[in-house]
């Protein structure tokens, strides 16, 4: 799995500060990719959904989606978009691993 | 998918108004004149009926402008409110906040009335924020965030004691609700086209009473009399610039569809559904809602979810279930000062008349799943 483009969403979320990107990816997210993410921050999962909806949030991003879909959303508040590319950065290393075995040792900055 | 922002523009529009935007639009536009005759009936026809709409004899001074925002604009700048005291309710869209407390030049100060937290604002309150310095009430007549309708009559009647204007904002009303202007007393009255009124965006436009003195805001051509160059007796035109004729025939239409419906018809039906969607959600653990189906008469309704942000349950209606609907503050900041929602805003669900039942019931079904999945899953 990658990440094929990163579009500016349309639903902003300006208004409140905050800047937010919709990547999308060459395959739809499974379950393993979306748990790997976990380390990232605050990690909400409702499985009981038909189409599980995940958010990892911390003080300054979060990152939601649906398993099953072909884009993921980032949200970044705006004193903090240079943190971005950190973040894209580990999205693509645990989105390209496919969140098999080889994350587990994958560790998130989140200073 | 199942749209339910009807608050930010109705979708789907009547047949008929897609019908009179592409004939406008596939129309020869110019006659020997600057327009041609039949675009000049189409507006005459759609003031008309936007007079018999919304109460208006004075149907001639409704003007068209490109919505609500654009009418605001031209009010607070061209009426007298030099030096001189506005007040408006916490309820106001930023169609009218922005050009109330950025034209400064315009406005002396403004006076914000408080609401309750289902968006109720009481006329005493209105009547006493009113000073001697006073010129203008701003009165959102429906919210956009709760539907919460205010009584214009009981304002009016402060308005017409204390001899200022009553300028009422219709847009989310409009369409939706019975309004009679002249029988309710309003002096200045602004709407939009693509809400309730299902036109086209970029119309609308608002209505001055001919005893109201309003300075053009702007100045240029209008297809008559071109030898005049300035307005020293005062006869002003505000429609400058070619209008947008395609989306006023839309509009028009939407009007016409409006009228042959009967706005208390269309009343009737979105009270039944919105209070099946107030009832239906109350039913839900762990969701608040701001206002109930006997006090926010609107098409609008707003709710939260105990554990899941306004935009999580948007993200999920809209990606998980193929629902829209609006999440965060609606540009409308202050209410949710009332409100308690001012950090995440909330979910806002709204109708129009061409919305079906399995829709509503869609949305219920939804949020059951949502809310319990969310109080197994945090």
């Amino acid at each position: 799995m990658r990440i094929i483009e990163k579009i500016e969403s349309r639903e902003r979320c300006a208004e409140a500060g905050w800047f937010a990107y919709d990547y999308l990816l060459d395959e739809a997210l499974n379950a393993k990719t979306i748990g790997a993410l976990r380390p990232m921050g605050n990690f909400v999962y409702l499985r009981m959904l038909a189409r599980p909806f995940f958010k990892i949030e911390s003080d300054y991003f979060m990152i939601k989606g649906v398993e099953g879909d072909h884009f993921f959303r980032v949200a970044v508040h705006d004193a903090h978009r240079g943190e971005l590319k950190k973040i894209e950065e580990f999205v693509a290393r645990v989105v390209q691993k496919d969140g098999q075995r080889e994350t587990d040792g994958l560790k998130f900055d989140k200073d | 998918m199942i749209y339910l922002n009807q608050a930010a523009t109705t979708y789907p529009k009547p047949q008929c108004v897609l019908d009179a935007h592409t004939a406008s639009f596939s129309a020869q536009p110019a006659g020997q004149f600057r327009s041609s005759a039949a675009e000049a009936d189409i507006l005459e026809k759609c003031r008309r009926n936007l007079g018999t709409l919304l109460g208006i004899e004075e149907y001639d001074r409704i003007f068209f402008s490109s919505g609500a925002t654009d009418s605001a604009n031209a009010l607070i700048y061209g009426l007298p409110l030099k030096g001189r005291n506005v007040v408006a309710t916490q309820t106001e869209h930023n169609s009218i906040l922005r050009p109330l407390m950025n034209l400064k030049e315009q406005v002396g100060s403004v006076t914000i009335v408080p609401c309750n937290a289902d968006g109720r604002v009481e006329p005493q309150m209105v009547e006493k924020a009113i000073t001697k310095e006073t010129a203008a009430v701003f009165v959102n007549h429906c919210s956009n965030v709760t539907g919460m309708v205010q009584d214009i009559r009981a304002i009016s009647e402060i308005t017409k004691r204390k001899g200022i204007y009553l300028v009422v904002d219709a847009s989310q009303s409009a369409g939706c609700i019975p309004l009679q202007a002249d029988r309710w007393g309003i002096d200045i009255l602004i709407f939009t086209g693509h809400k309730g009124l299902f036109g086209a965006q970029g119309t609308g436009g608002y209505y001055v009473r001919r005893a109201v003195s309003l300075t053009p805001y702007r100045y240029g051509g209008t297809g008559r009399d071109s030898s005049r160059l300035t307005y020293e007796d005062g006869a002003y035109e505000y429609e400058t610039g070619t209008q947008n004729a395609p989306g006023l025939a839309a509009l028009c239409a939407g009007v016409e569809y409006v009228l042959g419906r009967g706005v208390e018809n269309i009343a009737d039906k979105e009270r039944r559904m919105m209070k099946a969607l107030y009832a239906g959600l109350q039913e839900i653990p762990g969701i608040r809602l701001y206002g109930s189906a006997q006090s926010n008469q609107g098409p609008v309704m707003s709710f939260t979810c105990e554990g899941l942000a306004p935009s999580d349950i948007g993200y999920i209606l809209q990606n998980g279930y193929g629902i829209t609907v609006r999440t965060g503050l609606h540009c409308a900041p202050l209410i949710h000062e009332a409100m308690g929602t001012c950090r995440q805003g909330t979910v806002r669900v709204s109708i129009s008349d061409l919305t079906k039942e399995a829709d509503v019931q869609a949305l219920l079904e939804a949020m059951r799943e949502i809310c319990s999945a969310a109080e197994a899953g945090l």
